[in-house]
Formats: structure tokens, sequence, C-alpha cells
């Protein structure tokens, strides 16, 4: 009986904070069909007066928010893809081979996760520049390439599988290229589903960087684009919420893609030293 | 099979990204030579003068930007009238915003490859005044052509000028005036007056609650209002050197007393009552607010079922005040010191197009719903129209410009009026608390007022 009590107690509380994080979420939704007035309006309905599909006809009027939906789309896949890559052959070789130094590299590389983006942002943009990759996606893709979080996650969950199995492996003749593609690879879904989702998400609402970056709108990002609804003096709400809704899609195809593996590959990343 | 569409995917989305990995697009397409001098057009201005019979960059194609973060239609529409004249060129405006234009902006114009053209808004002014070219045309004619251009003279230099001023005004609810039994003649023009009619528009229930605010300034208005408060009793903003915030002052002390009769003694608003002033307003609970020139929009485009009315700030007495209010500028497009010679030449030469001519101060103007600096505007019809832009035109030469000044002002008059009104600090320590910190904020500032080349400074 105390158990059953504890465990509704339990589920009541999870309810709770369940409306408390999806609530601004639905606002959001729910008001994106709504006009200006009647979201700013004092003790207004929950629900529109009147379904208005306006603020969504408006957003691809307004700017091009298609091409920076594809963009961006573009950009977050590419990046993930490299990223998954890079972290899986650091983590790799982090994790299985002995070499002078490896866990002092190690140490650097998490310490790159610790400074700041802010204290990063200008030296990197001097840098851009004097590249010449301004307003190109090589300022985009190049300096995310490689990612500490990745590279540690992917490392703790390789360091997890048998040392015989690689073993076993070279004795039948593998090579390291097919070591890595064929066997490591696939063993670690779990931490790339992980990997994969905050780095997908990471470049879909990374905001400053493009926007520093990228000056043709045609090439621009759907953060970018969401940041116009803002005016000097005012805020086009309506606009801006269903721009976000639409936003969002890919982003929660994404998570629910990978999310069987998602919580595995993070508790796998924790508890592995 | 799905492996395999996956890699395809991947291996289309890697295609198209290193497909877009090419470097600024400043096209020259659809461009062509320009070969004639002579457009047989004649020229545009009274002092400030263009004249389109030339040839812009030798006829040569060419291209540059101008970035702004508003208002792209009113430059698109002066950029579609240079570029007929000259085919050989193409301005490219590029809407930004406004949130992060401040950061991205004088990293672009450090570099070389920032816009030739860009808008300016003067609070920024220390941030890109070393990025920036002076204008190539005479103070002497800028002056003759617009108002205020001596405050931006530096070293006999303009980098910028105020192409319109913005400044306070009272807006009122006009159901609620009429249902109050008030009339056009009942619009107030002392602070006495003022105080009256704020409490014929303030209503109670039968337990004495206040329903409907007569007067609001809850939420920003304090610190926008409260320095035109003391100019119109010839108090300035700033001490003798000019550097020194003048905040904690009899003036300061007797204005901010005035606000707080108003909501303690004759009891037109609260604080409670409609925090955010603006949303009280545009949601019909306060009949009367103080607000600049954005509240048109913002009424406009969010509370478009207000009937809404807007007259002159009140003064102390009927007697012509030192100044009305004090303004801030909006400012005309900022050239890029860093931009080629080729680029900064047509900037300068579209700077003079817009300039001289009264289309772009018209129809900024009204877009901003700001008061047009140019001179030959004061009477234009269609800035006349504008409710928020007749109440300034009478006395547009008796409002004040104090410089932009560091925000650490009005952001610490926002904390004075916290202090007062919510956490019941009396008056004057707030105010002296406002004035040290202010001064302890603004210590390593580089600012100096121009209060002192105000038309009417003599006054005083």
């Amino acid at each position: 009986m105390l158990q059953k009590v504890k465990v509704t107690s339990f589920n009541l509380l999870l309810v709770f904070f369940l409306i408390i994080t999806v609530f601004p979420f639905v606002w959001m939704l729910v008001s994106s069909f709504k006009t200006n007035s009647e979201i700013v309006k004092i003790g207004g309905s929950f629900w529109p007066e009147h379904f208005n599909f306006s603020n969504y006809i408006k957003v691809q009027e307004n700017f091009q928010f298609m091409t920076m939906f594809l963009n961006t789309l573009i950009i977050a896949t590419v990046i993930t893809a490299c990223v998954i890559y890079t972290s899986s052959i650091i983590g790799f070789v982090l994790a299985k081979y002995k070499f002078k130094g490896r866990d002092q590299l190690f140490g650097l590389i998490l310490g790159t996760m610790m400074i700041p983006w802010a204290v990063t942002i200008i030296p990197k943009y001097d840098m851009m520049e004097k590249f010449g990759w301004m307003d190109s996606y090589a300022a985009l893709i190049i300096p995310s390439l490689v990612s500490g979080f990745g590279i540690y996650v992917l490392r703790q969950n390789i360091m997890s599988i048998p040392d015989e199995v690689i073993e076993a492996a070279r004795i039948d003749g593998a090579s390291e290229f097919y070591i890595f593609h064929r066997i490591i690879f696939p063993m670690s879904r779990n931490a790339i589903s992980s990997v994969a989702i905050f780095q997908f998400l990471w470049v879909w609402e990374d905001y400053l960087w493009p926007y520093l970056v990228i000056n043709t709108d045609s090439k621009q990002l759907i953060a970018v684009g969401l940041a116009m609804f803002n005016g000097q003096y005012s805020t086009d709400y309506g606009g801006l919420f269903a721009a976000t809704a639409i936003s969002i899609i890919p982003v929660i195809i994404v998570y629910i893609i990978f999310q069987k593996r998602f919580i595995e590959g993070i508790a796998g990343a924790s508890v592995k030293g | 099979m799905v492996r395999k569409l996956v890699i395809s995917l991947l291996t289309l989305c890697l295609f198209l990204a290193l497909a877009a990995c090419s470097g600024e697009d400043k096209s020259l397409k659809g461009l062509s030579k320009d070969e004639k001098s002579d457009k047989g057009m004649e020229v545009i201005g009274e002092n400030v003068k263009f004249d389109p019979n030339k040839l812009v960059n030798n006829g040569e194609t060419i291209a540059i930007e101008l970035w702004t973060w508003g208002g792209k239609e009113v430059f698109q529409k002066q950029v579609d009238a240079y570029e007929k004249i000259y085919p050989n060129v193409k301005i490219k405006v590029v809407n930004q915003p406004w949130d992060d234009y401040w950061t991205k902006l004088p990293l672009q114009l450090k570099g070389k490859n920032g816009p030739a053209l860009f808008n300016v808004h003067n609070s920024y002014h220390s941030n890109i005044i070393k990025f920036m070219a002076p204008y190539d045309i005479s103070t002497e004619a800028l002056d003759k052509d617009y108002i205020g251009v001596t405050s931006h003279v530096i070293d006999d230099h303009v980098y910028y000028i105020d192409y319109a001023i913005n400044s306070g005004n009272i807006y009122y609810n006009k159901k609620m005036w009429k249902e109050a039994g008030l009339t056009e003649t009942n619009i107030p023009t002392t602070w006495d007056q003022f105080i009256q009619v704020a409490e014929k528009l303030t209503k109670k229930d039968a337990t004495g609650k206040l329903i409907q605010a007569g007067f609001n300034f809850n939420g920003e208005t304090y610190k926008a209002i409260i320095a035109g408060l003391g100019y119109q009793k010839g108090e300035l903003l700033f001490k003798k050197d000019g550097k020194t915030v003048d905040f904690d002052n009899k003036t300061t002390i007797g204005n901010t007393q005035m606000l707080y009769d108003l909501y303690n003694k004759f009891h037109v608003g609260s604080p409670d009552f409609g925090d955010d002033s603006t949303k009280s307003f545009g949601n019909g609970q306060s009949a009367m607010v103080y607000k600049w020139g954005w509240m048109q929009g913002e009424l406009n485009n969010n509370y478009p079922d207000i009937e809404w009315g807007v007259f002159r700030i009140p003064t102390p007495t009927d007697e012509v005040p030192f100044a009305f209010d004090r303004y801030n500028g909006e400012s005309t497009p900022g050239i890029n010191a860093n931009a080629s010679r080729e680029e900064q030449a047509v900037a300068q030469d579209f700077l003079k197009f817009i300039l001289a001519g009264e289309d772009f101060g018209r129809e900024f103007s009204l877009f901003n719903a700001s008061f047009p600096s140019k001179r030959s505007l004061a009477k234009d019809p269609d800035i006349l129209a504008d409710p928020v832009l007749r109440a300034l035109a009478p006395n547009v030469d008796r409002y004040i410009w104090p410089g932009s000044f560091p925000s650490a002002v009005e952001t610490q008059s926002g904390r004075v009026f916290e202090e007062i009104f919510y956490n019941g600090v009396d008056i004057k320590d707030a105010i002296k608390a406002g004035q040290k910190q202010m001064e302890k904020d603004m210590k390593n500032a580089d600012f100096e007022t121009v209060e002192s080349k105000y038309k009417f400074y003599s006054e005083r």
C-alpha cells in the first residue's frame, strides 16, 4: 500500500514537472494561431477566438523562411555527420591505443569544453576573416568539425568495448580501418545517437556565430531568421511563434529517430572511466 | 537499402554545403556600364545639392551594401530611384536583427568586407565612430537644411546627422476622454491642468479600488520623462564640466514629488495597477500615458482597437519653457572608412542623393513617428497629417538633445523609480543614491554633453 502511494506521488510529481515543462511550448503553439492583439491582451483566453493561419502565411512572405530552413537542415546534417565520424575515430584512438601523452591529450580536449564560447568567438571571427571564409559555409562547418563533447562521449563508450573483440579481429586479419568501421562504429550506436541529438540541436539553435559570419540572406540560418521578428521597439509575436513552431519540427524528428539509444548512450558515458 | 539512402542524403547535404562555401556575394549581375554622364535631370536640393548629371565610379559597374535594422522598404525605395539613374551601381539593402546588429557591425567595419553604408543609432556612437568616414558634404549646407547639425560636428566634420527627432508626448484614450465629458478644449497644456484631467479620467469601483487609471507611468516612463521635466525648468542633465551627470538636485526632487503625488495624493494611478503602462493603455485600463514615437507603431500593430489621440507634454506654466522635453535623433547612415575608395565614393554620392531630396526624410519620419529635421519638411502636409508629428510640430526647435549619453543614466533612473514607488525609499535618498551610482557607472565613459549647442541655451 505504502509503495503504491509512493509510486503515485512520484508520478504526480513527474506530471507536475511535465506540465511546467511542456506548457510554454503548448502556449506558443496555440498562440501562433492568434493575432498579435490577442496575444498581448490582458486576461485573454488561452485558446484563440478564431484560429488564424495568417502568421504561418506571413512567415514566408516576410523573409526567406524556407530557404533558411533548408540551409539549416543541410548545415546541421553535415556538421552532425562530421562530428559523429571525427568523435568516433578520435574516441577510438584515445580509448584503445596506448601512446605517450594520451591522457594529457584527452585532458586537453576536455579542457576545450571548459572555455566559454564568448572568449573564443572574436579570435575565431578574425581567423575566418583572414582565411577568406566570411559569408561562406566553410566558416560554419570547419570550426565545428571536431567536438570535445563528442570525443568525450565516444571515448567513454568505446572503452567499454572489450579489447578481446578487437584482438580477435586482428588475429582474423582485420585491418585497423576495418576494425573501426565494421566493429567499433556499429558497437557505439548508443553514444553516436546521443552525440547526434546534441550536436544537431546545437547547430539548429546556434544564433550568434551564423549571424556573425553569414551576410547573404539566402545563405542565412533559421535562428537568425527568427531574430528578425524582434524589432528595435516591438516584437511580432504571432510571426515569431509560427516560425518557431515550424522550425522545431526537424529537431523533434531527430529526437524521435534517436531517442531509444539516447539515454543508454548518455548513461554509458557517465559510468565508464 | 535504408543505409544507402542515408549515405546518399548525407552526400547530397555535403555537396550542397560545399557548393555554398564560396566567398562574399557582391554580385554585379544585371549591371551595365554607364557612358552617359548627362542624364538630362535637374539638380536636387536647396543647400545640400545632388547633381545626377555625372558618371558614378567612372561608369564602371560596382556593388555596395547598406545595412539597416529597420525601414528596409524606405531605403529600398531610395536605392531603386538611385539605381534607375545609375545602371552601373547596385546597392544591396541588408536587413539585420536589431539585437546583435551592434555586435556584428563593429566586427565587420574593422575588416575590409564591411558594408559601405550602415544605419546608425547614436547610442552606439562610441562603438563605431572610429570606423566612420566624414560626410563629403559641407557642414554649412547641412546646417542650413537640417535642424541640430551643430550637435554632430566633430573637428569640423560630420559623420552622421539626425534625419528626424523623436521625443515624448501624452497618448490618451479617446473613448475614455469622451466618457469623462472631456472635449478637445480640455487638452491640458500645464501640469496643473493635466492633474485635473487625469482625476476626471480615473475610475474606482464601489470599494474604492482603482479600475481605470487616469495616468499610468509604470514601467519605463520615469526614466524617459525625468530629464525632460528638468529641462522644462531650465535644469540641465549634466554639470558644468559637461561630463558629470546632475541628477541629485532640487528640480529632480520636485519633479519626482509631482509624479509621486499623482499616485499618492491625487490617486490617478498606482504602481500596482497595470505595471506595464504600454500594455495597460493598449488594453484599455489606463486613459493616459507618456510615450515616445514608437508607441504609434505599437498601438497600430498590437492594439488596433484602441482609439487614441496624442498631445504635447504639459509644462509647469503657460510660459514657453527652456525646452519642452529632451529628444533623441534618428540618425542618417554612416560611411565605412575601411571600405574601398570606390565604394566610399558611391556611398557618399548616395548619401547626397537621399539628403538633398525630401522623400527619404519624409518617409522615414512617418515610419518612425519622428519629426523630420529637414527644415523644408516642417510644414509638409503628410507630416502634419500624422497625429504624433503634429503634436511635436509647433515647438520642434524647443526640444533639446543632451548627446548620446551612457545608458547608466536611464538605467539608474529606472532603479530610482523602483526604489521610491515599490520599495518605499524616501525620494531624496533614492535620488542621492541614484546620483552616486550614475557617477560610478560613468566614471570611465568617454562622453561630453552637447547641451551647450542647444539653440536656446543662453536663455538659462
